[in-house]
């Protein structure tokens, strides 16, 4: 007989998530339910009506871990519905913002992985914020890891959470040569503490991949060699940037996606029947208790190609860099694998920039209400803005981000894991949950929104 | 329990900020002459350390990362100002614990049982609670949220959070910044393990966002308009176009102009604008107060 | 604290650049100081108030060399909102030492974007220096349009050089020509907002400057900060200024106490109407917000 467990609220991650868990006596898990259960803001509802410049904006403050990417996504999937091609040297401003956020946000993760992990030799988990060595070094290159990243990107994009310079047509400042040259120095010191701090966090998780147990609320629980495996599919638009329909060769394709409810996908209602109160901080939800995902969940589950798939470093990594390293710590260390492109796409872009060139289009049309789109490859992976404007407002807005395509590619993963690792392989995808409340929705005889869309 | 009111809890009007009584009779008057103290960094006696935790509510977490933005300052800060109890992005702790000061992110949904709750337990188990960013103080974006979205459509009432609790002090702007929480971090902990001294300087501190909390929680782009130009007060520095994150204010002929369709009602640009609020017993000091951040952070 | 502010030094003072003399508005201290710091790596730019489409409309500009700094050199009666660039500086102008200059208002915000830092991110250690002008009072461009064209008789676009002492507001046209108007007709011109400000020689400033109390062509110089007073010893050590001692210059300090005195005697008298300036139903005075209290 399986028994079901719930982890709620889930922790070291960005927003408010809930594993609900059915267990066999081993306490393997049969099926798991990862699920979002942050409050729906409603960015896509609100956004109708509003200017198409304000919506990025807003659209921004979905996320403030990843705010360049919903910035940028917002923004182009606006260009892309009225037709408004942007000048290169803003193009080369928002591909450094890019790389910038990357860097910081892969950082950050870090300092949410690392608790669960050893340091190597040892059986010392690390408290990334112990003063005790090696760990404060580690630490603090994690630190100016991210300051290197923020500052770049408060230089180029006006601030460094929500950046306010890039716009509708382009950005509304070109940088000076001073901050070019400013920029410069920075990346090139992160070239080289990408590199080291790639290496360290690579072999951290090999070494918790090498390990046979892991101890969670002082049970000695076995890592089996498959932890987090699944065999779904992979999307990525592009190593580092994107695509929109405005490009000659989109690299995303609308009518490969579908969604479904969380009510034709998640668990019905179920009773909590096993706890653990040491499980820790503060132990799994006490038995007696009702979980009813199907009701609960507060984004979709969206395929593509009719299944669900992961986005993310790993998926971008084997898309375009032939990686196969499978589970949960495969992704970890695909996401380690992604830091010196950081400062190396910032040192190239920087390079190309032309700091007299104009970085706003002569003309910004108003919009017809075409249907544009735009995808960027936000730290966590794909994040797909869709939107009609008319006459300088929006009519429709979409966004399809990152976490929401993971949450049911997660879930797939956590069977034949023990259910004290569920959190490991879930943090394994650095979930972002309040963004991943915002969602595309079909229409009531679940046909292709995106086709209808496109009509 | 809101309205309760621990030994330490700041007082709503503390002493250096009492309006004058009297009008000035001459000039020297007109400048508050209290001085104060500044704490020197070899002073720093104090051996415990105060308790910060952070409740997420329908923000974005960019509040947070503002805190973690301190960089090389935040472990400075953990290791000896505070000890972060609760913030589930960065902590493993499940369930709201008691603490010294609670930071709250973003707004509260009301159809949300969870939020209610939480937030209600952040108010009973805390003794100060910071409205931080300005999803809390004034619901930024979240003003314009109504609902009709799956998965949950009934999401659709976001309050700030002093609708649901009472809130002692607002650190508005979308996010804040990292200095100005560090401010606020190092503050409230001489205000809660300080001397009389220090105790005094924080309350100065702090008196002014104590201040705000109590003004209301509406804000907009609209307030240079209501609260400065038509109260006769703006003199055209040029601070609230600086300021506001989302590039809504150009300054007209020395005067700002707020793009309405652009601003998110994030209350930056009225806060950092020295015609809001400006005490004079806490600015004419910025150099001593600096210095002794500055010393505190090393 | 009186109403000059702390201060560590006050000095009569004249730069010794003859280009810049040839431009400032009076000792050429500001200008001077600023080329001063650009050139030893105290600032990497200064805000200024800088050219615009509109004859002597100011607007507000980032100067990283001495050819831009002497383009904004003189003064502007009317406002130039120079804390606009105060972040923007930090950003796409990439500068990691910000000075800027501004009449005491504007030094008072930037002490409280240091203080109180809420919308203004990276930006309090990057203020490298920040130099007052003293003020009595400022225009909106429409209203020093009015002084000139209405009270002056004086096109806009021949003005070179517009000043205010000895009780008058003069303007000096290209073609030689000089006109006046009182002083006391100015008030109706003055902006609302300068009637309640209760500092005349930038008390925040760390160093700040004006004409008053001291000869034709010469600048009173108050050297507040700490900061201030290493940039001041520098610039003194390089030959930057002539100096005389206060207390032997005409008219002197004396002058400059009794105009900031009575300036802020009249704006606290403002401050303390806006509080009975209206009228409650149950017949007791009702007042207007006062910023010095509370938001
Ligand atoms: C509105 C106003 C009122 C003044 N009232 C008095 C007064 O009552 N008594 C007195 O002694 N002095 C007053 N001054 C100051 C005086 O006019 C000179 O600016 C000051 O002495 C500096 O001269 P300088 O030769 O050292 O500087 P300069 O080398 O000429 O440099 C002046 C600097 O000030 C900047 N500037 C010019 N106009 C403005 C403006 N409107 N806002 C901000 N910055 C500006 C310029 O860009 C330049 O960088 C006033 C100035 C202003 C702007
Ligand atoms: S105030 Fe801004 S940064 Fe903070 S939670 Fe709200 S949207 Fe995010
Ligand atoms: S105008 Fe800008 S700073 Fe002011 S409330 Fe609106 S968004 Fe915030
Ligand atoms: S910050 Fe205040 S005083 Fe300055 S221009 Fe804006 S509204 Fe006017
Ligand atoms: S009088 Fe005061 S408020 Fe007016 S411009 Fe001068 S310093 Fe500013």
């Amino acid at each position: 007989m399986s028994k079901v467990v719930e982890i709620s609220p889930t922790t070291r991650h960005e927003g408010h998530s809930k594993l609900v868990l059915k267990v066999n006596d081993d306490g393997i898990i049969e099926r798991g339910d990862w699920l979002s259960i942050t409050p729906v803001r409603g960015v896509e509802k609100l956004a109708i009506g509003k200017t198409m410049e304000q919506v990025p904006k807003i659209a921004s403050r979905v996320c403030g871990i990843c705010p360049i990417a919903h910035t940028l996504a917002g923004v182009e999937a606006m260009e892309a519905s009225i037709g408004c091609e942007v000048p290169e040297d803003a193009k080369l401003l928002r591909y450094i913002l890019q790389c910038a956020n990357r860097m910081h946000s892969h950082a950050l993760h870090n300092i949410l992985s690392l608790p669960d992990m050893y340091i190597p030799g040892t059986d010392v988990k690390i408290n990334p914020f112990t003063k005790e060595e090696p760990v404060r070094s580690v630490g603090l290159r994690i630190q100016r890891l991210r300051e290197i990243g923020q500052t770049i990107g408060e230089i180029v994009g006006g601030e460094a959470i929500h950046p306010s310079n890039p716009r509708v047509g382009g950005c509304y400042k070109n940088i000076t040569p001073r901050a070019k040259a400013k920029i410069y120095d920075l990346a090139k010191e992160a070239r080289v503490l990408t590199q080291e701090h790639m290496e360290f966090m690579v072999a951290v998780f090999r070494n918790y991949q090498n390990r046979d147990w892991s101890e969670v609320g002082g049970v000695q629980v076995p890592i089996p060699d498959d932890l987090g495996y699944h065999n779904q599919g992979y999307m990525a638009t592009a190593p580092m940037y994107g695509s929109s329909s405005l490009d000659a060769n989109p690299t995303w394709f609308p009518e490969r996606f579908t969604e479904v409810r969380p009510w034709d996908w998640y668990m019905g209602e179920v009773e909590i029947d096993e706890a653990d109160p040491n499980y820790p901080i503060g132990g799994t939800t006490p038995v007696g208790n009702k979980a009813w995902p199907q009701m609960e969940a507060c984004t979709g589950v969206p395929l593509y190609d009719g299944q669900p798939v992961e986005v993310g470093p790993r998926a971008r990594l084997v898309q375009f860099k032939n990686y196969d390293e499978k589970g949960a710590m495969g992704l970890q260390i695909a996401r380690q694998m992604e830091f010196p492109e950081t400062a190396y796409g910032i040192i190239d872009a920087v390079d190309a920039l032309d700091t007299s060139g104009s970085v706003l289009a002569d003309e910004i049309p108003q919009g017809d209400g075409t249907l544009g789109w735009a995808a960027n490859e936000a730290p966590r992976g794909t994040d797909v803005h869709l939107a009609r404007v008319k006459d300088g407002r929006v009519q429709y807005y979409g966004m399809l981000v990152p976490t929401t395509w993971n949450f049911p590619t997660c879930s797939r993963a956590l069977t034949g894991a023990p259910w004290r690792l569920a959190e490991v392989i879930m943090r394994a995808y650095d979930p972002c949950v309040s963004c991943a409340t915002h969602m595309l929705v079909i229409d009531e005889d679940k046909r292709l929104v995106a086709q209808k869309l496109i009509q | 329990m809101p309205g309760r009111t621990p030994e330490s809890r700041p007082e709503a009007k503390p002493a250096a900020s009492q309006p004058q009584t009297k009008p000035a009779v001459k000039p020297s008057d007109v400048i508050v002459k209290e001085k104060v103290e500044v704490v020197q960094k070899e002073e720093k006696p104090v051996a415990d350390k105060i308790t910060i935790g952070e409740l997420h509510l329908s923000g974005c977490t960019g509040c947070l990362v503002t805190l973690a933005d301190n960089y090389e300052g935040l472990f400075k800060l953990l290791d000896d100002y505070a000890d972060l109890v609760y913030a589930l992005t960065l902590v493993d702790v499940r369930h709201v614990p008691e603490m010294d000061v609670c930071l709250v992110e973003g707004s509260c949904c009301l159809n949300d049982k969870i939020s209610v709750e939480e937030l209600k337990q952040a108010r009973a188990k805390s003794k100060v609670v910071v409205a931080y960013g300005a999803c809390a103080a004034y619901g930024n974006i979240t003003r314009f949220a109504r609902g009709g979205q799956w998965n949950q459509p009934g999401h659709e009432a976001y309050v700030p959070i002093s609708e649901v609790i009472d809130v002692d002090l607002f650190l508005p702007s979308c996010p804040p910044c990292p200095q100005a929480i560090r401010n606020v971090a190092v503050m409230a902990y001489l205000l809660l393990k300080g001397n009389d001294e220090q105790k005094n300087l924080a309350t100065a501190y702090l008196t002014p966002l104590m201040q705000l909390a109590q003004r209301g929680n509406e804000a907009c782009g609209c307030d240079l308009m209501y609260d400065v130009i038509n109260q006769g007060l703006c003199m055209g520095c040029g601070t609230c176009a600086g300021t506001c994150p989302v590039r809504a204010i150009t300054m007209e002929y020395g005067k700002p102009n707020v793009n309405r369709d652009l601003c998110i009602k994030c209350g930056a640009c009225y806060s950092q604008c020295p015609r809001s609020w400006f005490n004079f017993d806490v600015m004419n000091n910025y150099e001593g107060i600096m210095d002794a951040i500055k010393g505190a952070m090393q | 604290m009186d109403v000059l502010g702390n201060y560590k030094s006050a000095i009569s003072a004249r730069s010794t650049d003859k280009d810049i003399l040839k431009k400032s508005q009076d000792g050429g201290i500001i200008t001077t100081l600023f080329a001063y710091a650009l050139e030893e790596g105290i600032i990497d730019g200064a805000i200024v108030a800088g050219p615009s489409d509109e004859p002597w409309k100011p607007e507000p500009m980032v100067a990283t060399t001495k050819d831009e700094l002497l383009a904004a050199a003189g003064t502007r009666y009317t406002i130039s909102p120079n804390l606009y660039l105060i972040k923007e500086a930090t950003r796409s102008y990439g500068l990691d030492r910000v000075g800027i200059v501004g009449t005491p208002c504007q030094m008072q915000a930037v002490r409280k974007a240091q203080l109180y830092p809420i919308g203004m991110r990276d930006v309090d250690d990057k203020i490298a220096l920040a130099l007052g002008i003293y003020c009595m009072e400022n225009l909106s461009y429409q209203a020093l349009e009015a002084m000139v064209e209405d009270h002056c008789n004086q096109k806009m676009e021949s003005v070179k050089k517009m000043d205010i002492g000895k009780g008058k507001f003069t303007v000096y046209t290209e073609r030689g020509a000089v006109s006046q108007m009182p002083l006391k007709l100015i008030h109706k011109y003055v902006q609302p907002g300068c009637n309640v400000c209760l500092d005349y020689v930038a008390n925040l400033a760390d160093i700040s400057s004006g004409s008053v109390g001291s000869p034709d062509g010469w600048s009173t110089v108050f050297v507040r900060s700490t900061k201030g007073n290493a940039v001041w010893d520098g610039a003194i050590a390089a030959g930057c200024f002539e100096t005389k001692p206060m207390d032997q210059v005409k008219p002197g300090l004396d002058l400059v106490t009794k105009l900031a005195t009575e300036k802020i005697t009249k704006n606290q008298k403002n401050v303390d109407a806006r509080k009975t300036m209206g009228l409650k139903a149950d017949g007791t005075p009702k007042g207007l917000r006062n910023p010095y209290e509370t938001p």
